[in-house]
């Protein structure tokens, strides 16, 4: 089953410059593909593939290459197996082209990609914030931002130890290990 | 969001005004918001605004070991919190080539359907509280509570259960245990019909939603819908049967369907899982015991357990829809990167929007339980 699908999709994806093809595990299908034929690959897979369910689109930040890695997960209800578009785009200046044309969805996932990576989607329905309505800091989900520091270099930590509490430390009682004991 | 920072929306002098659902209001699930513009008591645009339960779990999870990560995913969907445990695990089984033992696999699949149940009950509550009937909404808590007795029972967390494990489960049924799930299931079963008389055949459910909020089946195919919502257009499109994961296809169960796509439809196809997910934790019940083995395969040790480099997509039927994990290993011992597929991330954003346009402002609040969206799955 799995094998014809497989043979299927090199079939659909033989005029697509670098689409390469891997089967994974029963149902689950992966294909690389070049930045600009990814819209090409997407509407055969739609149109002639049935893989009409857009799962999600996925966002991996590998710094180490410079380079954002988009996945777009689709998913077919009659040959019932999820194909996986892997593509590259350079990090700077980060932008890709929507697929909204294609599958609705996408505006959702375009948009949270968006305010967590920084990348920009040309023609996708709204890029305006969503879930960081508050924030100006750089987009957090990318590997250069570092929560941890953020958080120590913007709040203060305060010793927490009032009066009573004391009385109860005292007593054997209240809060056992304090966060400064840790540290030491 | 700041009162500072509110920019009303300028339009020119009309009888058009704007009205805000939430963030906090009875008529919206969770810490949500949606904005609509009214001209009378008409719906003419719709605007969804996340992020008050923001958290930013898919950052954490990245600073955090595999294992640790089991604590965190949970509280991704508050009312339905087993399908996140589970999908993440199975995810980090397929990168780490775990064979879950198939004792575990059957506990697991019981602890999904309790969770479906119990899920459903908690909706039922909310959506007939939105057409002003009060009475289901106590009894759907008051009979969740007694699930939630039953997971605390098994986990030790009433809400959040923490106890599926990339490997398998983290402890044994009590004595016991199956027998209790027993009489609980039948007490919710002699309780359908009373639900049925109160709350799914009452006239005043049926009139108000009856075709409120309808979708048609291309449309719910082009948004992108799943689960329930998409069942009831017709559709018999069921993760557990189309993408088969633990040992669903084993198990005897009838997809539930409507046709008429709208809110009483998806309701109604609620209530029909509730007793298709008995079904399934019976079967279980009966073949658990004849069943041995271990309860979680051997895994290195969780402290220092470098998962090999890969990636992995797993995905879940949950009772909202379908729940998505695809997690990237780069041999560490920490996920390189974590994304959560919720799958009210369509249904509270595109789909609502959608469906509230045009309608009245009546049923903006039932067409949004009707969907059964949970805010912090959108947010993360």
């Amino acid at each position: 089953m799995s094998q014809e699908l497989t043979r299927m999709l090199d079939t659909l994806t033989k005029d697509i410059a670098g689409a390469k093809v891997t089967l994974k595990r029963a149902r689950r299908m992966r294909i690389d593909v070049d930045a600009d034929a990814l819209p090409a690959l997407l509407e055969l897979l739609q149109g002639r593939g049935s893989y009409v369910h857009l799962s999600a689109i996925s966002c991996v930040d590998w710094i180490d290459d410079n380079q954002f890695e988009l996945v777009y997960h689709v998913w077919s209800y009659e040959s019932n197996s999820l194909v996986s578009a892997h593509t590259r785009i350079p990090r700077d200046p980060g932008v890709y082209l929507s697929i909204y044309d294609l599958y609705k969805p996408a505006a959702f996932f375009e948009r949270d990609i968006h305010e967590m990576f920084g990348l920009y989607f040309e023609g996708s329905p709204s890029m305006e914030k969503f879930i960081l309505t508050e924030w100006e800091g750089p987009p957090p989900m990318r590997k250069d931002f570092d929560a941890e520091a953020w958080v120590r270099d913007t709040f203060t930590e305060r010793d927490y130890n009032p009066e009573w509490l004391k009385e109860l430390t005292d007593a054997g009682g209240g809060i056992a290990i304090r966060p400064q004991d840790i540290r030491k | 969001m700041r009162p500072e920072n509110y920019q009303a929306i300028n339009h020119p002098p009309s009888h058009e005004y704007e009205l805000n659902f939430g963030p906090n209001h009875p008529g919206i699930e969770g810490n949500y918001a949606l904005k609509v513009k009214l001209q009378g008591d008409q719906v003419v645009e719709a605007h969804a605004d996340g992020g008050y339960l923001h958290r930013g779990f898919k950052k954490l999870m990245e600073g955090r070991l595999w294992i640790q990560n089991i604590a965190l995913v949970p509280r991704i969907c508050v009312p339905d919190p087993v399908p996140m445990e589970m999908a993440y695990s199975l995810a980090v089984e397929e990168l780490g080539g775990l064979e879950v033992p198939i004792r575990a696999q059957w506990i697991r699949v019981m602890q999904l359907e309790l969770s479906r149940i119990a899920a459903h009950l908690f909706t039922f509550g909310g959506h007939a509280a939105t057409t002003g009937m009060y009475t289901t909404m106590y009894w759907g808590v008051a009979d969740r509570d007694l699930f939630l007795d039953l997971f605390e029972e098994l986990t030790g967390g009433r809400v959040y259960h923490i106890y599926n494990i990339p490997g398998g489960v983290r402890r044994d049924i009590p004595d016991g245990y199956l027998d209790r799930v027993t009489s609980t299931l039948d007490y919710l079963e002699s309780r359908l019909p009373d639900y049925d008389n109160l709350f799914f055949t009452n006239q005043v459910f049926v009139k108000r939603a009856t075709g409120t909020g309808t979708m048609t089946q291309q449309q719910a195919l082009e948004w992108g819908v799943t689960g329930p919502n998409l069942r009831a257009t017709g559709l018999k499109l069921d993760v557990r049967r189309d993408d088969p994961y633990l040992v669903y296809d084993e198990i005897d169960f009838d997809i539930a369907t409507e046709e008429a796509g709208d809110a009483w439809a998806r309701t109604l196809v609620r209530r029909k899982e509730l007793q298709q997910s008995i079904r399934i934790v019976r079967q279980v019940i009966e073949r658990l015991p004849s069943i041995g083995g271990p309860i979680r395969c051997p895994i290195p040790n969780p402290l220092a357990w470098n998962v090999p480099a890969g990636e992995a997509y797993a995905r879940i039927d949950s009772s909202k829809g379908e729940v998505a994990y695809y997690v990237v290993s780069t041999g560490g011992d920490k996920p390189y990167r974590v994304h959560v597929r919720g799958p009210s991330s369509m249904h509270a954003v595109q789909v609502l929007e959608n469906l509230v346009t045009g309608g009245r402002l009546e049923d903006v609040a039932q067409i949004m339980f009707s969907l059964d969206a949970c805010p912090p799955e959108v947010d993360r």
